[in-house]
């Protein structure tokens, strides 16, 4: 059986990471820590175990919320990356920074005292559509200049540029 | 008439920001550049025009994800912060960072070609525990050496002795 090769990283790339497996719990974390680190209503985490993971490209910088838990992140630009529990024997990645994030079914929440009321609201929003179908052109002038990591590996990076 | 003051920061405070007037356009973006930016499904942003942005500790370190756009966060603790583009005179702040997000309700959403397809299920997941029904032990010791900021502003941080 060919063994699981499941990898992520930050957003301009300068930190990879793969994990050989994941555990069964992927969650979204509402308390107001995992809120202000990730700028968002909530975390969404799943844990690697240790033995089964390891940063592939940079060495991710770390904020100490408190005494036995370490913030991951891209010091370049800013993607939250994880959370680690000294005692835990395993990682917990940020869902949205795997390359592919929509293989990572969410399996339960916590954090109830910081659920924001919005979350109850967001899957009826007014909805704007496709990014291309909302903006044709700003779209196109992203795509043209994108900085983003694309979701896989890559021997080089920053591509290099044609001269 | 009291000067409208709405303040936010990362979540070590290095840096801290305030809003003079009252923001809007806020939404959920869950293209694949804002996911990633942001470790998440999407990215939530409210906006102000930037000459009401005033950043009030730090700086605010940026990415320029493409060329039309700068993505700001805290260089110490990696909050994601704003997002601007180079052809607009507004700016979003990450409404997760401001101190009190439940004021700031999402209008709309975009990026949808990106959207998770189980997102309509996000609200309705297993799980009812609060922090500390999940782990005492845990969350005791957290609120013992917690070193986010307060969500307010405050005159020096980190605390002096810490």
């Amino acid at each position: 059986m060919a063994e699981a090769r499941i990898t992520g990283g930050c957003q301009c790339g300068a930190m990879r990471y793969e994990a050989r497996s994941l555990k069964d719990n992927s969650h979204v974390c509402h308390c107001r820590m995992c809120q202000k680190a990730s700028g968002n209503f909530f975390a969404a985490l799943v844990g690697v175990p240790l033995e089964d993971f390891a940063w592939t490209r940079g060495t991710p910088a770390a904020f100490r919320s408190s005494e036995h838990v370490e913030r991951g992140f891209c010091r370049d630009c800013g993607t939250p990356l994880f959370f680690r529990h000294d005692r835990n024997q395993h990682i917990s990645m940020t869902i949205g920074s795997f390359d592919n994030p929509a293989a990572i079914p969410l399996a339960f929440q916590l954090g109830m005292e910081g659920r924001l009321p919005q979350v109850d609201q967001l899957a009826s929003l007014k909805d704007y559509g496709t990014t291309e179908d909302a903006d044709p052109d700003g779209t196109a002038a992203i795509r043209k200049t994108t900085r983003q990591h694309p979701d896989h590996d890559t021997a080089v990076w920053p591509a290099e540029v044609d001269a | 008439m009291s000067e409208i003051r709405i303040t936010g920061g990362c979540q070590c405070g290095a840096v801290r920001y305030a809003l003079h007037e009252q923001p809007d356009g806020a939404h959920i973006c869950h293209c694949r550049m804002c996911q990633k930016a942001f470790g998440s499904f999407f990215a939530p942003f409210i906006g102000v025009e930037q000459s009401a942005f005033e950043l009030t500790r730090g700086e605010l370190s940026v990415f320029k994800s493409s060329d039309p756009t700068e993505r700001g966060f805290c260089n110490r603790c990696g909050t994601p912060l704003t997002i601007h583009d180079r052809h607009s005179s507004r700016i979003g702040v990450s409404i997760g960072s401001l101190d009190e997000p439940e004021k700031f309700e999402p209008v709309s959403q975009c990026g949808i070609e990106s959207r998770m397809s189980w997102f309509g299920q996000l609200a309705a997941l297993p799980g009812d525990k609060t922090t500390e029904e999940d782990n005492p032990d845990f969350t005791a010791k957290i609120a013992a050496s917690n070193h986010q900021h307060p969500d307010h502003d405050t005159a020096v941080w980190p605390p002096p002795g810490t």
